[in-house]
């Protein structure tokens, strides 16, 4: 079984230095009108290929563009659609992080690309495959507020947010993802809207082409759904089994038929985790699963901590990895 | 209803208590002296003779405006998490971590086992306290919270840490009883967050609040109380101050479908808008209020500390809220009893009204489809 050593998908943008701060401090200088626009791309540009060049350092080989650019993974696409108006703050999921909350004022539609040109730019500058990462069409839709008569009931706005993303996968694919991650933490709190993401999910299972598209759920326990969550259109199925003390059980007794992504290492805590946690877990699922390969990655965004501890953490996700092959080895 | 547990502390409060969640802002010479602290240009001690400064003028303010239970202003913390967090053994500070936009926080962790350094805000009630007559709420940030926003590098689960954090937080209450504090607040917005925690998070209020003689109040905010609601009700307070007005009064409807059954401090002033509110928007408010909560058991205060508004702002919120509070008192005195709670304030009463004129044709319809069939 190969184990890939994969990025989930943020990452600190500032760290304790102030180089690595830079970014806060272009983003205060662009908001007083003080830089320009151009100044502060160039800022993110090289603040993108600074976290790429950290993850593949620390021993990633799937690693994502740190999401540097996203204001939170809500607004940053939403706020990129036709008819989308941008409201409050409201606390992300049960993070001490919140979002900006999209305000539906009518019919959904694509301006022109969402992340495609920026992962263009992190492959150009980056030494391993980059990751792609898109929130998904129902978390998008239950995240936000609808104020138009179209949308009164949630399954419409997620259907044609569907379409809307399922152009971007499209780009995406076109662009050269081997992966593309689609993360619905949402889907977790409302089971009963399981075949709605269903639906929502064939559009960009049919624009994926040769790409993989992967179904990213966490801040949750996933093992009641985890049968349904097999059903779905899409090749990749990434866990968090922070939340989850029964799944590796489910996994070891019902097997998987779709390449997984282990979400073992905490990316909400700066504890760093030891083999005998890891391992156990490891020698029970890994012989369940099909397809040669899983991915092993934190269990959400590293931007929940520091700068210092998330690349300790991908440091400590390689040597458990290694560690744990070698055993097998011997 | 504690109506009798504040007598039995010897506090008479009017109907309709006024209060505050707890901070107030910063004025301008204090912000300076604070960068300044940090840039070690100036002492503790010169820090501090500003810091009291400011509380001064904080605790005149709101007796001038005429609250009835008074606070701190709490010009001597920056977060909420990270003042207990600085002072306790057990903690060290984490790095920078983002809370939204362009906003990064110091995130603490939990090292080491936590300990209870002696009193932490005792000595800013004492103060407070000796500059009025009116009483002081001391103000604690809880167990659960402290837990929630912190990392946790040393006890083997949360509910450990939030344990060892309660009894921690249990002795400080202790020490501001001991020095006459008699309402306490202590803040658990993280509360609604995980709501299969709650059982553990109700445990630890349990020790922090268990046989002390005194009346708690717990501030919670901005969090999905549909979860939550009615269970955060064996949260064992006497008093849940909640953020209403940012969330467009959306408990109100929770709480038609299960009887609020404690007192309510009850958030009349949105914290995060520029915008003074009209003292009739807060009589609207109010009255809204007290369709569902009784009377006695209504406390005001806006939906959460004021620290993010200018002082200007927070006075002249707080006057607006002062100024409903008063007329709807009047009203209360006035009003027959079995009238109190059809108070006629602003639209809120009329709107009942044609709203149960609608109620009563439609029954009228009903009756006369069914007779003819």
């Amino acid at each position: 079984m190969e184990l890939v050593l994969a990025n989930h998908s943020s990452y600190p943008r500032v760290g304790a230095s102030r180089e690595q701060q830079r970014l806060r401090r272009a983003y205060a200088q662009r908001e007083r009108g003080e830089i320009s626009a151009d100044d502060f791309n160039r800022v993110q540009d090289s603040v993108v290929a600074e976290v790429i060049e950290e993850q593949a350092r620390a021993g990633c080989e799937l690693l994502t563009d740190g999401q540097i650019r996203w204001v939170d993974s809500i607004s940053h696409l939403a706020g990129r659609l036709n008819q989308v108006e941008i409201n409050g703050l409201l606390r992300y999921f049960d993070t001490n992080f919140y979002f900006r909350q999209p305000v539906i004022k009518g019919r959904v539609a694509g301006n022109g690309p969402l992340v495609a040109e920026e992962f263009r730019y992190a492959r150009a500058v980056s030494p391993r495959p980059i990751k792609p990462v898109l929130t998904g069409p129902y978390t998008l839709a239950v995240s936000s507020i609808r104020e138009t008569s179209l949308y009164r009931d949630l399954p419409a706005l997620v259907l044609d947010l569907s379409e809307v993303l399922a152009q971007e996968v499209r780009a995406l694919a076109g662009a050269g993802a081997e992966v593309i991650q689609i993360e619905e933490p949402a889907i977790l709190k409302h089971p009963k809207d399981l075949r709605l993401l269903h639906k929502a999910l064939k559009p960009l299972s049919q624009a994926k082409g040769s790409s993989q598209l992967a179904l990213y759920t966490y801040f949750a326990d996933a093992t009641p759904l985890y049968e349904s969550l097999q059903e779905l259109p899409v090749d990749i199925l990434g866990l968090d089994f922070t939340y989850a003390p029964r799944l590796p059980e489910t996994i070891a007794r019902l097997g998987s038929r779709k390449t997984l992504g282990l979400g073992l290492i905490d990316g909400r805590n700066t504890r760093m985790e030891a083999a005998p946690q890891v391992f156990p877990i490891l020698e029970r699922i890994l012989p369940r699963l099909s397809g040669g390969i899983a991915y092993l990655n934190p269990s959400c965004g590293l931007e929940y901590l520091p700068r210092d501890k998330a690349v300790a953490k991908l440091r400590l996700m390689k040597e458990l990895r290694d560690t744990f092959l070698q055993r097998g080895k011997r | 209803m504690s109506r009798a547990k504040l007598e039995k502390l010897g506090l008479t409060l009017p109907l309709l208590p006024t209060s505050t969640v707890g901070s107030f802002p910063k004025p301008d010479y204090l912000l300076q002296a604070r960068a300044r602290f940090a840039r070690k240009e100036i002492t503790q001690k010169e820090l501090e003779a500003l810091e009291r400064k400011a509380t001064e003028f904080w605790v005149q303010q709101q007796e001038e405006i005429g609250l009835d239970v008074l606070v701190d202003g709490e010009q001597y913390r920056g977060d909420m998490v990270a003042y207990f967090a600085d002072i306790m053994p057990g903690f060290r500070m984490g790095g920078l971590v983002r809370s939204y936009g362009n906003r990064y926080y110091h995130k603490p962790i939990i090292a080491g086992e936590i300990r209870w350094p002696g009193p932490m805000t005792v000595k800013w009630w004492k103060f407070a306290q000796g500059l009025t007559s009116k009483p002081i709420k001391g103000m604690l940030t809880g167990p659960y919270t402290i837990m929630d926003w912190s990392f946790n590098d040393y006890y083997p689960d949360r509910k450990s840490a939030c344990l060892a954090l309660a009894g921690a937080i249990r002795k400080e209450v202790e020490t501001l009883v001991e020095a006459g504090a008699k309402v306490i607040q202590i803040d658990e917005p993280a509360l609604s967050v995980r709501p299969e925690e709650l059982p553990f998070a109700i445990e630890a209020m349990q020790m922090v609040t268990d046989g002390v003689p005194a009346y708690f109040i717990t501030h919670i905010c901005y969090g999905a109380f549909e979860f939550i609601y009615p269970r955060m009700l064996r949260f064992p307070v006497h008093n849940f101050d909640l953020e209403m007005s940012n969330s467009g009064l959306d408990l109100i409807g929770l709480f038609k479908k299960h009887p609020f059954n404690k007192d309510l401090s009850f958030g009349v002033l949105d914290v995060h808008s520029h915008k003074i509110e009209s003292p009739m928007l807060v009589k609207e408010r109010i009255a809204k209020a007290l369709q569902v909560i009784p009377k006695e058991a209504l406390w005001v205060d806006p939906d959460c500390g004021l620290k993010t508004r200018t002082v200007e702002e927070a006075q002249g919120k707080l006057r607006s809220m002062m100024a409903a509070v008063k007329e709807i008192r009047q009203a209360l005195d006035k009003a027959p009893k079995r009238k109190q709670r059809r108070i006629e304030v602003g639209s809120v009463v009329k709107k009942r009204r044609k709203k149960i004129r609608k109620h009563k044709y439609k029954k009228m319809r009903r009756r006369m489809r069914h007779k003819k069939k």
